[in-house]
């Protein structure tokens, strides 16, 4: 049964609670069905009103099904259609009595009025009762051969309705030629666009079985196809062009000449009133250019001034679909935008997510010449009413220093947010001074007189509150009452109620003791002893891990604490980029909205394993606020760890690349290493569960241990003479799901050998996995390869980005055989690590 | 492909329900909706695209009636949310405004437009003027028609001609005993302005707004005196796209009635017409506050319609505001709105009075954004002028109208 009646929401008194109306219904639908009389339609037509707004505000009205059918029998069209409205809701709860109705559709589909015809037919399809398909067949045939487009065009779809119903039923019939014969022959554009829109559903189901299925899928997209629906449209609705646009987007034209031409006809597009068609064509002149760089930057320019009116024009609901599109195309390519900054000010009445969106935009477009303007008006958000947008706006400004080479003006700005007494300014700007002065310790002296003027009292944030410890133990030589206040601290161990803090209070003291022993004496052995007998692991480990180093030769746990650094010169990204191209790769879709690839909501079943994953890529996410409730615990989780993830990760990172950072030894770089993925290892065995087979190798991979994999595979034979071209690889690569995505760290003397990308090809090659296409400079390097297992034809292809800079390889793996694919990924694994050695 | 579309009344009843495809929705996604919607309130409210456990959701709200469609497959979301709109759109113009009671008393009409609108979870027709002939409005005439004729149906017995007609917003046989064609130029500038009264930020969004009617078929030509100031513009589907191109001239076969031609983007303006000046200044737990509004730039026709609106920041307990022109109301939300209509020739409008700041705070950190409206009828700011519009064959007794209109979008001066 339908609607049920008691799934409504308690009734409301005017609603009718159902059961004596309905019968009541009932005896005078039996009164009218076989009379006469003149104006007996105007009484039906108000019983079947009455009959269809109960069905309407959710009361179950079947029971009537019977009398409707009986009083069906009409010439008044109005009566018709609420008929075929009642019937289409209940048949497929009453299969039996749909039976009924099959004799007065398949009359009316006779009509002739070709609206009563198209109207009946449509129902008729609409019923989705299987084994009524049988009188379905015909009137379908004679429908799609009416000579009145209305009928045609209702037909199609009901083609498309049939397959969902029986698809073996719609194939036998031979629909599916039918439709490629009207698509590529009806004058009429809205049979043609509903054509279109069947035979894509129809053969993308249906290629996974049939051969001839697949051939007919890859006909839609094939030029001649591709040219004639482009020729004509102008002619097609607004809806079927956005149809037509996703079809095109799809399509891998053979030259360039090819290109210009797709473009030139649809340049007009980019006018269009409905920005679903903008949209569209935008989606299709970005994928069209994807491999000539110089004209996909000028397509960016083209597509710029089109979206910005978007964004200004139509309702606030359209503006934000078009505002998530324009943000990942800010993203990418900033420097086209940076002119247009202040169409990313914020106006007070836009709501906050709309907000957030454009300050970062307004962060990414920032440069020498628009800095001093975007910063000022940033600096007009941090005392705006809303306060997670002042926060924002203050990372923001924050973003910027650390992304710009000169940041006098804005390091005065960061100062006066300290001094503006509001807890969360002082709390936000604090944790930026903290990265700034890792950045440009030149500024130390700036900094330093400002932060110490104050009060700890007064931060009480865990985040702001590590920052500031932060600084007290790193220019505890510059800040003369540090030892103090870190003494201060220490005794009020016991209520602060953060683990994170108090981590951070440990190593200051620690840094302190080295610099200034004889204040910090005291504040040491407090703070030890206090860790020692903490209740949190990390702490009363990293206090166990002090004191043992201290005993054990303190001059060397002056290395360990107070190694020279180098300045930080770039922050590691929180989004990976690869995520970012996945999205871009699904522009004009949910995607974007959602700033995450379609696979991680779309796809229930693989969701766990590539959330994980994905989580490996970036350990250090920030806290995005996401809506989605099914992530929001684990980015709480992550929020917590991300000062001390960003702070430590710079060590453990150092210490993996064997201290081209650090002046430290190895074996106290170890040591550090192990200590600090211990947060990190922390959160990932939580997931241990959900990973299955890839946590273990992930895990040592990031302790650097070189244990090996649980089970011994079985070995994968590639194919060493395997070829794969271009156009294939890129169809591939868009249509395969992401088996394994994950960071790998390069040992240095591959980093060394990668001095061009060509090095790494030979060396890929003879381990019989191609490269198809690279590129890059140092220190970030892309490649893009493929291999073919030895005997079969299952392909697998790689994406593999490395910086040489962090000696990181950040490796995206997309296979045929889903089977095989950790093994596949295991020998890539292997192949990269013996890059560089002789 | 949209599989189901609820209209919600703004006590969150399901006033209507169109399933599209075989994949039925349950009702129960609304009862989700509206508790995510009663929890979150505004935020959620004016969120358009979102992911429910089980569907991914638009919405969009006109009137107090939401609009909710609901999918599972990955879909371009603006073409979901144009949708909507031109549904709501399609629906005002049908019932003549939007509301429960109208929407109650047409469900069937809705229906039948529905039906016609969309198949399968696929746009069809959004055309006004086709469906019009589909499916004839509940007007006044038609009730009176059916009365006199006894023809009762509301459906026409013909398809449209022009479902067929290569000019797809127009049929070919209308006919006016007087013909008429109004052209209006609809401005709405944005403006940021600091508190040192610089202009950050200046632009207008406006439309070309035409209300035709023409017997035939006839075709028109539109030209401006000075199209190069206009920085982005998107046009309706009747404009053919070559001759503007080439000469900036907009030739087109207008729809029947009322139509947005065009809308365009003027960005970098210099000039503003109204000023506002405000002072804060705050010790010892009161605040002082003193505006003055004013003419900057005279556009040389009369500015009305002038008001100012700012939320009292948060720390403030209490505000007395007294004006020398107009009438000043607090709202029970902390909204100061001071209505001014126009600005008298003897002297400037102010405000002026004391806000009590929350017990325990000296001064007050964060003030308040002035957001002002205003209407000038007789020009367009922008500075774009009709040159003329011609048609090519001239009916007998045309009657050719031109109109312009300016008026505050988001306008705002921070303080």
């Amino acid at each position: 049964m339908a609607p049920p009646a008691q799934s409504q929401r308690s009734p409301s008194p005017s609603q009718p609670s159902g059961k004596s109306e309905v019968t009541d219904l009932k005896t005078q639908l039996r009164q009218l069905a076989g009379s006469r009389a003149p104006g007996v339609d105007d009484s039906k037509r108000e019983l079947f009103k009455k009959v269809i707004s109960y069905m309407t505000i959710g009361i179950d009205v079947s029971s009537l099904f019977g009398e409707m059918v009986m009083c069906s029998a009409t010439s008044d069209i109005v009566l018709k259609k609420m008929c075929y409205l009642y019937v289409g809701n209940y048949a497929k709860g009453n299969p039996e009595l749909a039976l009924l109705t099959i004799n007065f559709l398949q009359r009316d589909c006779k009509d002739e009025d070709p609206m009563i015809r198209g109207l009946a037919l449509r129902s008729l399809s609409s019923l989705r009762v299987e084994n009524l398909v049988e009188y379905l067949v015909g009137p379908l045939g004679s429908g799609l051969k009416d000579n009145n487009s209305y009928v045609r065009m209702v037909a199609v779809m009901g083609v498309l309705k049939l397959y969902h119903i029986s698809a073996a039923t719609c194939v036998d019939a031979d629909f599916p030629a039918t439709l490629k014969h009207l698509m590529l022959h009806d004058p009429d554009t809205q049979v043609v666009a509903n054509c279109l829109s069947a035979l894509q559903e129809i053969w993308s189901s249906e290629a996974s079985t049939s051969e001839e299925a697949s051939r007919e899928k890859e006909t839609l997209i094939s030029k001649p196809v591709i040219f004639y629906l482009l020729n004509r449209i102008k002619e097609f609705s607004e809806w079927a062009q956005c149809l037509l646009l996703e079809l095109v987007a799809k399509y891998v034209p053979a030259d360039s000449n090819e290109i210009f031409d797709i473009m030139n006809l649809l340049e007009d597009r980019l006018q269009h009133a409905n920005g679903a068609v903008v949209l569209a064509t935008i989606k299709v002149f970005l994928q069209l250019t994807l491999s000539m760089a110089d004209v996909h930057q000028e397509v960016y320019e083209r597509i710029k001034a089109p979206l910005l009116t978007l964004v200004s024009s139509g309702s606030p609901e359209q503006s934000y679909a078009v505002l998530s599109h324009l943000h990942l195309l800010v993203l990418r390519a900033p420097y086209i935008f940076s002119s247009d900054y202040k169409h990313f000010y914020c106006q007070y009445n836009e709501p906050s997510y709309v907000k957030k969106l454009k300050l970062e935009m307004l962060t990414a477009v920032a440069n020498e010449t628009n800095t001093y303007e975007i910063v000022t008006e940033l600096c007009e958000y941090a005392a705006n009413v809303d306060i997670p947008i002042a926060r924002e706006s203050i990372r923001a400004v924050g973003k910027i220093a650390l992304q710009q080479y000169d940041v006098n003006a804005i390091v005065d700005r960061l100062l006066q947010f300290l001094e503006m007494e509001k807890d969360y300014v002082t709390a936000e700007a604090l944790v930026l001074v903290k990265d700034l002065l890792r950045k440009y310790p030149q500024w130390s002296h700036d900094c330093i007189a400002v932060v110490g003027n104050i009060s700890s009292k007064n931060v009480q944030e865990p985040k702001a509150k590590a920052a500031l410890i932060w600084m007290l133990g790193e220019y505890s030589q510059d800040m003369n009452d540090a030892p103090y206040i870190l003494e201060g601290l220490t005794e009020n161990w016991d209520d602060e109620h953060s683990a994170e803090v108090r981590l951070h209070l440990l190593t200051a003291v620690m840094k302190c003791f080295f610099k200034r022993p004889p204040e910090t004496q005291k504040a040491l052995g407090a703070a030890l002893a206090a860790g020692l007998a903490d209740f949190h692991q990390d702490v009363h480990d990293r206090a166990l891990f002090y004191y043992r180093l201290l005993q054990y030769n303190v001059s060397i746990a002056e290395r360990v604490v107070n190694p020279p650094k180098q300045p930080v010169s770039v922050f590691a990204d929180t989004h990976s980029s690869e995520i970012k191209d996945r999205i871009f790769d699904e522009f004009n879709s949910l995607s974007v909205v959602y700033q995450k690839p379609s696979y991680m909501f779309t796809d229930k079943e693989h969701r766990g394993p590539f959330e994980f994953s994905d989580e490996l890529g970036n350990l250090s996410i920030g806290a995005e606020a996401t809506n989605d409730v099914v992530r929001a615990n684990r980015v709480e989780a992550n929020d917590q760890d991300l000062l001390l993830s960003t702070s430590e990760k710079e060590e453990s990172r150092g210490a993996s690349n064997n201290g081209s950072a650090y002046s430290a030894p190895l074996y106290d770089a170890s040591s550090v290493s192990a200590a600090a993925s211990q947060a990190q290892s922390d959160s990932l065995i939580s997931n241990l569960e959900v990973a299955g087979p890839q946590a273990s190798f992930a895990i040592d991979d990031l302790l650097g241990l070189g244990l090996p994999a649980a089970p011994a595979p079985p070995p994968l034979k590639l194919n060493s003479r395997a070829v794969l071209d271009p156009a294939t690889f890129q169809q591939k690569w868009r249509q395969l799901p992401i088996s394994v995505s994950q960071e790998h760290s390069l040992n240095p003397q591959g980093v060394a050998a990668l001095t061009a990308p060509q090095a790494l090809l030979r060396h890929m090659q003879s381990h019989s996995i191609q490269c198809i296409a690279s590129g890059g400079q140092s220190p970030n390097f892309k490649f893009f390869f493929f291999a073919q297992k030895a005997e079969e034809s299952s392909i697998y292809l790689v994406e593999c980005k490395i910086n040489t800079s962090s000696a990181k390889a950040q490796i995206t793996i997309k296979v045929d055989d889903q089977n095989t694919s950790q093994e596949f990924s295991t020998l890539f694994l292997s192949a990269l690590s013996k890059f560089g050695f002789p | 492909m949209l599989q189901c579309i609820f209209l919600l009344s703004d006590s969150g009843e399901v006033m209507l329900e169109k399933q599209l495809t075989g994949h039925r929705v349950d009702r129960s996604i609304c009862d989700w909706f509206w508790n995510q919607a009663i929890s979150q309130g505004d935020s959620f409210k004016q969120q358009s695209v979102i992911a429910s456990p089980t569907h991914y959701l638009f919405q969009i709200v006109r009137e107090g009636i939401t609009f909710l469609a609901c999918t599972q497959v990955e879909m371009p979301p603006l073409m979901a949310i144009e949708f909507l709109c031109r549904v709501a759109d399609v629906l005002s113009d049908y019932l003549e405004g939007l509301n429960e009671d109208l929407i109650k008393d047409n469900f069937v009409i809705v229906y039948e437009l529905l039906d016609e609108m969309i198949d399968n979870g696929f746009p069809l027709t959004t055309e006004p003027n086709i469906l019009r002939e589909m499916i004839s409005p509940p007007n006044i005439v038609s009730k009176m028609l059916s009365v006199v004729t006894g023809n009762s149906s509301n459906v026409s017995d013909t398809l449209p001609g022009a479902t067929s007609s290569c000019v797809p917003w127009r049929t070919s046989d209308i006919k006016y005993a007087n013909n008429e064609v109004y052209v209006d130029l609809v401005e709405e500038m944005d403006a940021i302005i600091n508190r040192d009264g610089v202009l950050v930020k200046c632009e207008i969004y406006g439309e070309v707004q035409v209300n035709s009617h023409i017997t035939g078929v006839p075709d028109l030509t539109l030209s401006f005196t000075n199209p190069s100031i206009l920085d982005d513009v998107r046009f309706h589907p009747c404009v053919r796209f070559r001759p503007w191109e080439s000469h900036q001239i907009l030739s087109f076969v207008p729809p029947d009635g009322q139509f947005k031609l065009m809308s365009y983007r003027v960005k970098k303006l210099k000039s503003i017409p109204i000023y506002v000046k405000p002072q804060l200044t705050s010790d010892a737990g009161t605040c002082r506050i003193n505006l003055m509004v004013g003419i900057k730039n005279d556009p040389g026709k009369m500015i009305d319609s002038i008001t100012l609106q700012f939320q009292l920041p948060p720390p403030i307990l209490s505000a007395d505001l007294t004006s020398n022109h107009g009438v000043v109301n607090i709202l029970s939300n902390k909204i100061c709105s001071w209505s001014i209509d126009r600005i008298p020739k003897d002297r400037t409008p102010s405000l002026s009075g004391t806000l009590a700041v929350e017990t325990g705070l000296e001064r007050l950190h964060v003030f308040p954004i002035f957001q002002v409206g205003f209407r000038i009828q007789g020009v367009a700011l922008s500075g774009l002028q009709i040159d003329k519009l011609d048609l090519k064959v001239v009916p007998n007794r045309l009657y050719k109208g031109f109109r312009a209109l300016t008026r505050a979008g988001l306008y705002e001066v921070r303080s």
